[in-house]
């Protein structure tokens, strides 16, 4: 038995192959071109947002991995909620979060998307993203180094290619009325128009 | 500054800091004195502190000088239920939006200020938040969930009691072996 | 022909806004009618959490209020507390605040020149931009142990000692930025295509800038030398050698300028800081113990100059050891509604993150 490196490597692998067994060749090479070409939406939600232009310029050059930024919502795969959100920015994350096209996951930046972090006696930050939006990985720290980051968007491009039927957008989808619920219960009159006739026509 | 000692009582807090308490009904006339007649004609901040043992707010205007070295803060007791200071848009257009904030966190009204619509908050139904009254704790608790395992905020007091206890007897039991 | 009038949002998911905040903005055609700046996406509470803490626990979020910049908020609170409870600062420890402090703006305006130059399309500078900028906060993380928010400038003094060899390392840095920034005039700075956009645009009027309370480089964009590092010098400016830099145009391309010179002018006290740093002597004072660490019932206003202008802490003690009140005044809150909204009108659609990252707007400042 080998140690370090190469043992989570053969582990790795030998999990890989059990998975890839149930996949064809085709899923396989659609999950691995949508591992490997990740647009990220440019919101900044948060204090997050300011360790993003390292990842993203040419010192840690997250580009090698195929992610990308992206200014619009609709090219968008992955949305980064970089930090804590009031009920205010919420709302508009969700909206954003909706009117990005399938398949699409979320990173939550920072320890304040987990537990409310810093900011647990705040009356105005929400303390449990994953109440309202289904959160695909987290990655903790205030703030998060560039290296976390890409940590994070390593794991979910494994997350990706491996278990691909366990994606946030699938999740939202089916459980929609509890995410909804959420909402409606922080947002009160003011909750976005429902989303769920968009479901229709959709496998 | 020698000049505006003579006609307001004006306090040295530090070599740059100048304090000047006014009553509520002189607040517009000194302001618009300070603004016209003197060099202090720049509002760079307008605070709000609320001494709720005292049962009043206190506002302050910090007026800087046109050479930007000395601040005069003018103070001002007032109420802290139903109370409508006259605004000072008109003479300082940048207290437009610094009243709107202290609209809304303490509920203080500005009369002429017509802008006093959300700033920070959006459909916000409970006290305005940053009233001593306000408890924000009571309100994480009754609006957000915590993920379980979070533990903030406990009394640790009974812990280190504990562990002090324990510290002791341990020492006692090295102490007489 | 009766022209449309359009509505539309710039923000808060918008690539060319400074932070997460929005401008609402009335278009007809291409031209801007009137502007309307909505904050709020951002607010925490900050007053109000500090309200609830200790001055100890407050010091731990204090850094947060101000994302590009965390520096000032810490020399802020420090110089705050310390007036309220009358602690005085070494010699050491005040060299190696304004060292902090001054590598603090020359990351800031690294950043800012990224920003900057993204709105008007020109990408490299950014990638060059940020790498430097990180080069800075490698020191950073030397000396405090975060890239971002430090906790460092603590009342009473700094929280760690100088590492071994971080002078030299200072001074390497130095030397090395000092060459690029002779790059970055000729990769940004004298670019005709930065130029073309900037010039003209965005022109603040100098008359009203004093009374309206502009602080910072749009002050010093249209020729008014004023900076509270030397008109109120705190920590030990006053015995530093440096130039306030000024400018007449007033717009964009003017307040570029002045930053262009500003960072020249960092470097030059950054060296002096290295000459004259202190080798012996204590970096913290003795402070009361956590719970009786109490400030008296006084209140007290405290500025420093932070890479976009004067950022200011009202502070009111009660005699409890919880800080009864503290106000930010950051720089943004009124070159984000005043100033923004006025000089939008009349620009072109495309101008407008040109103009706000010219004017340095971080919405977490506006509304804590």
């Amino acid at each position: 038995m080998e140690e370090g490196f190469n043992a989570y490597r053969q582990s790795l692998e030998s999990e890989e192959q059990s998975i890839k067994s149930t996949q064809s060749v085709v899923e396989q090479a659609i999950a691995w071109f949508r591992a490997h070409s990740m647009f990220v939406l440019a919101y900044g939600t948060g204090c997050g947002a300011i360790e993003m232009p390292p990842t993203f310029t040419s010192r840690y050059d997250i580009e090698r991995l195929g992610v990308v930024g992206v200014a619009t919502p609709r090219q968008a795969d992955i949305l980064i909620v970089s930090g804590y959100c009031s009920p205010k920015t919420l709302k508009r994350v969700i909206r954003s979060y909706e009117q990005m096209s399938d398949p699409k996951y979320i990173i939550g930046l920072g320890s304040c998307t987990i537990n409310g972090g810093m900011y647990w006696d705040s009356y105005n930050t929400i303390k449990k993203l994953d109440d309202f939006l289904p959160v695909d990985m987290y990655v903790n720290g205030c703030m998060p180094r560039p290296e976390a980051l890409i940590e994070g968007f390593v794991k979910l491009q494994e997350k990706i290619r491996l278990n691909s039927s366990e994606a946030g957008y699938i999740k939202y989808r089916d459980n929609y009325a509890h995410y909804r619920a959420n909402q409606e219960r922080l947002f009160g009159a003011q909750v976005a128009p429902s989303y769920e006739e968009n479901f229709a026509g959709m496998n | 500054m020698q000049n505006l000692m003579q006609h307001f009582e004006i306090i040295q807090k530090t070599p740059t800091l100048y304090a000047l308490h006014v009553s509520i009904e002189t607040l517009f006339n000194t302001l618009h004195h300070l603004r016209y007649q003197s060099d202090f004609i720049t509002l760079s901040q307008l605070t709000c502190t609320d001494w709720i043992e005292e049962e009043r707010f206190e506002l302050g205007y910090m007026l800087t000088n046109l050479e930007r070295n000395c601040n005069l803060m003018v103070k001002c007791f007032i109420g802290r239920d139903d109370v409508t200071v006259a605004s000072v848009v008109t003479l300082f257009p940048q207290a437009e939006v610094m009243e709107r904030e202290l609209h809304e966190m303490f509920g203080v009204g500005f009369e002429g200020n017509d802008t006093l619509y959300d700033f920070a908050l959006e459909d916000w139904q409970d006290l305005p938040p940053m009233r001593r009254e306000f408890d924000t704790l009571a309100y994480v608790q009754s609006h957000y969930d915590f993920r379980d395992g979070r533990d903030d905020n406990l009394d640790v007091k009974e812990q280190i009691k504990i562990r002090k206890a324990a510290a002791k007897s341990a020492k006692e039991a090295q102490g007489g072996a | 022909m009766e022209r449309k009038t359009i509505t539309i949002f710039h923000g808060p998911q918008h690539p060319g806004i400074t932070g997460n905040m929005s401008v609402e903005l009335e278009l007809t055609g291409e031209t801007i009618t009137k502007a309307r700046t909505h904050v709020g996406y951002l607010h925490r509470g900050f007053e109000k959490l500090i309200e609830r803490r200790t001055v100890i626990q407050a010091f731990t979020i204090v850094c947060r209020i101000c994302v590009p910049e965390p520096d000032p908020n810490e020399a802020n609170f420090a110089l705050a507390v310390e007036q309220l409870a009358g602690i005085e600062v070494s010699e050491k420890a005040t060299y190696i605040r304004v060292m902090v402090l001054e590598m603090a703006r020359l990351a800031a305006q690294l950043l800012w020149m990224a920003g900057q130059s993204g709105s008007v399309g020109l990408g490299t500078v950014g990638q060059w931009s940020i790498y430097d900028r990180d080069l800075i906060l490698d020191l950073f993380e030397a000396l405090t142990g975060g890239r971002v928010y430090h906790m460092y400038i603590y009342p009473g003094g700094v929280r760690r000692e100088l590492p071994e060899g971080f002078l030299e390392r200072l001074g390497a840095l130095l030397d090395y930025l000092q060459k690029r920034l002779v790059e970055y005039d000729r990769l940004f700075f004298d670019n005709a295509s930065f130029q073309k956009r900037a010039i003209g645009v965005g022109v603040v009027k100098s008359e009203e800038a004093l009374h309206l309370g502009y602080v910072g480089q749009v002050l010093r964009g249209c020729g008014l030398k004023r900076d509270v590092r030397r008109d109120n010098p705190y920590f030990n400016y006053a015995a530093l050698e440096f130039d306030i830099p000024t400018q007449s145009g007033g717009d964009v391309f003017a307040r570029a300028l002045v930053r262009r010179a500003e960072m020249r002018e960092s470097i030059k006290i950054l060296r002096q800081v290295i000459a004259q740093m202190p080798t012996e002597g204590a970096i913290m004072q003795k402070l009361p113990k956590h719970r009786k660490f109490t400030l008296p019932k006084e209140d007290t206003y405290v500025a420093v100059e932070s890479a976009r202008g004067e950022f200011g802490y009202y502070m009111a003690g009660d005699g409890s050891e919880m800080i009864r009140r503290m106000q930010v005044k950051g720089p943004s809150l009124i070159h984000g509604f005043t100033l923004l909204e006025s000089l939008l009108v009349g620009e072109e659609l495309s101008n407008v993150a040109l103009i706000m990252n010219s004017l340095g707007i971080c919405p977490p400042e506006i509304e804590r």
